[in-house]
């Protein structure tokens, strides 16, 4: 493919990936067992944001859309980009696409965080400050053990589910000291869904997610150099410790701010970042915005599937782990040929 | 631009390197030799600044290394591996630019001035036809001369290289060789390249540095000091300097 042709298709994609997720979002507004026709949310949502005083808010259906299923639907948005940019900046950073935020300890890290906020405080604190503060622990702790080893990837990944398995346990006990009231939100949450979605914590999580990705997505060049090797980028003029430092704590704090209030949602972050590098090449000035919106649409179409599809609320958290623990395992019967 | 090497003492893993003295002179190919294991890289990663000294002092025209910032240094000296890592298959083209981060913020992608120095290097070293393609396609000798243009991206006086030649057919270990001569004459380069086999420093080098057990055993002038006693004294082997056609040639 020539040059020109190469770009006029990547500046589609983008655009693509940009507008996919607002359409989805206007259509997802309709969708639910009280049917609201497009004309109707787009109304509802003009009355809202125009601010004017209209009939229309005080319909029904205004309620079910202003307060339901727009906090749900963004939430699954703003999580599918959190995982997927985080997943793209994580596997560059560690020259591996196995990597992601799960395998790095940072998913159960934040889970126990937001769980013990939530037992702990009850609703009285966000629970993303404890949600940032052990996803980083566990990130930490899984580079601090791993490091020095002669194979990273497989200290990386063998530290990561030890460091996990250790969340978990903290986790159990949590749950088994916490009251019956406590446990059945504890529960659910857990196995993550945005059913339980609320403006309130949307009004904490979202702008700690939209910082923490304009911040990875403005580092896109960064984060290719710093997938050459350590000397290289040394070399190249790049502070390489501190930067990498940044980025971590970035891809910490996106994901444990989505953790922080709809639970563990594996895999999102290995699955979009790999699809996305076929369609767009390595480039990570292209591969982070194209993973948001591919991971904010898939993030919120499988919610689309699970509200509209199934008689009850299954956790969507489920679902992703059940597509992406094969694909995992596809992908490490190929990384033995590239990547390795 | 020149450097100069005072007292210097570098470690890397459990290996050390001690230079009491050096200067590399500006606009000359200076070539490092000696045995597998003497310290040619570790001297190399010290000079790039990629490893920092225990003791003593890199000066860059003056400037001392070690207290620049990582973009300043990137300016002044570049380095260019054996191999690079392709962990991501990134297009040639964008590897390159790679060479222009130095001058880049954090925050900022390249911009246009960095995007036509790369345009310039690609075609100095007419690799148009690279350009499009994905680094993991390259042969050897075309990933090597990929690495060489990155360092020319960089736009730095000075160009460090480890061994770039070694493994390359004879064609693409020529055609390196020419080029980093063209460097130092046509473009005023400081180069300083480590080399795994000594037949080819009378083509390459006008200036020597013997290196053994992470000491200097003797630098200089190649037109000095590449001399029978010395070459062997440096590979604990016999070997004999004849002259050819007006050339030095090694005998084993």
């Amino acid at each position: 493919m020539t040059g020109s042709k190469r770009k006029n298709k990547n500046k589609a994609i983008l655009y693509i990936a940009i507008l996919f997720p607002l359409l989805l979002l206007l259509f997802s507004l309709c969708l639910g067992t009280l049917r609201v026709s497009l004309k109707e949310v787009l109304e509802i949502l003009l009355a809202r944001i125009s601010g004017w005083p209209s009939d229309l808010l005080t319909t029904p259906a205004a309620n079910i859309i202003l307060n339901i299923r727009l906090p749900r639907v963004l939430l699954a948005l703003l999580a599918g980009a959190a995982f997927s940019v985080s997943g793209a900046s994580l596997q560059s950073l560690f020259r591996n696409p196995l990597v992601n935020e799960y395998i790095l300890g940072v998913s159960f890290g934040a889970g126990f965080g937001g769980a013990a906020s939530l037992v702990l405080f009850s609703r009285n604190f966000p629970p993303q400050v404890l949600a940032f503060a052990c996803g980083l622990l566990a990130v930490v702790l899984v580079l601090v053990i791993s490091e020095g080893a002669r194979n990273t990837l497989v200290a990386v990944l063998l530290t990561g589910i030890i460091v996990s398995a250790l969340f978990q346990a903290l986790l159990s006990t949590l749950e088994f000291i916490a009251s019956p009231y406590a446990l059945q939100a504890l529960f659910f949450w857990l196995l993550g869904s945005f059913s339980q979605a609320t403006w309130p914590d949307l009004a904490w999580s979202a702008p700690l997610i939209l910082v923490g990705l304009v911040f990875l997505l403005k580092l896109g060049w960064r984060i290719n150099v710093l997938s050459l090797s350590d000397d290289e980028a040394r070399s190249l003029g790049l502070a390489v410790k501190r930067e990498r430092i940044l980025i971590i704590c970035l891809a910490t704090l996106v994901t444990s701010a989505v953790v922080a209030i709809a639970g563990i949602i594996g895999w999102v972050g290995l699955i979009v970042p790999h699809a996305v590098r076929g369609l767009v090449g390595s480039d990570n000035r292209l591969v982070l915005p194209v993973s948001a919106g591919l991971g904010a649409s898939l993030m919120l179409l499988a919610d689309d599937l699970i509200r509209t599809l199934l008689p009850f609320e299954f956790p969507v958290g489920i679902l992703t782990s059940l597509v992406g623990i094969p694909f995992f395992l596809y992908l490490i019967s190929r990384a033995r040929t590239s990547w390795s | 631009m020149q450097i100069r090497v005072e007292r210097l003492r570098v470690r890397y893993e459990n290996f050390e390197l001690r230079v009491d003295n050096l200067h590399f002179s500006a606009n000359r190919v200076s070539a490092l030799v000696g045995p597998n294991g003497a310290g040619k890289s570790t001297l190399l990663k010290a000079l790039s600044g990629v490893i920092k000294p225990v003791a003593g002092s890199i000066f860059v025209d003056g400037r001392e290394l070690s207290r620049l910032r990582g973009s300043e240094r990137a300016r002044l000296v570049s380095y260019v591996p054996q191999e690079h890592s392709t962990a991501l298959n990134f297009r040639v083209f964008d590897f390159i630019l790679m060479g222009r981060s130095g001058y880049l913020n954090i925050f900022s992608p390249p911009a246009r001035a960095d995007y036509e120095k790369t345009e310039e290097v690609i075609s100095y070293l007419g690799l148009e036809a690279l350009a499009a393609r994905k680094c993991q396609e390259l042969s050897s000798g075309e990933r090597r001369i990929v690495l060489i243009a990155r360092a020319l991206a960089q736009d730095s006086k000075i160009i460090l290289l480890d061994e770039p030649t070694t493994f390359l057919d004879l064609k693409h270990e020529m055609e390196i060789i020419n080029l980093l001569r063209k460097l130092a004459e046509d473009r005023g380069k400081t180069i300083i390249t480590s080399v795994h086999s000594i037949d080819l420093i009378p083509r390459l080098a006008d200036f020597l540095v013997m290196i053994k057990n992470g000491q200097i055993l003797s630098a200089g002038p190649t037109t000095e000091i590449f001399r029978a006693e010395l070459l062997g004294t440096l590979f604990d082997y016999p070997l004999r300097v004849v002259e050819a056609d007006g050339r030095q040639l090694i005998l084993r």
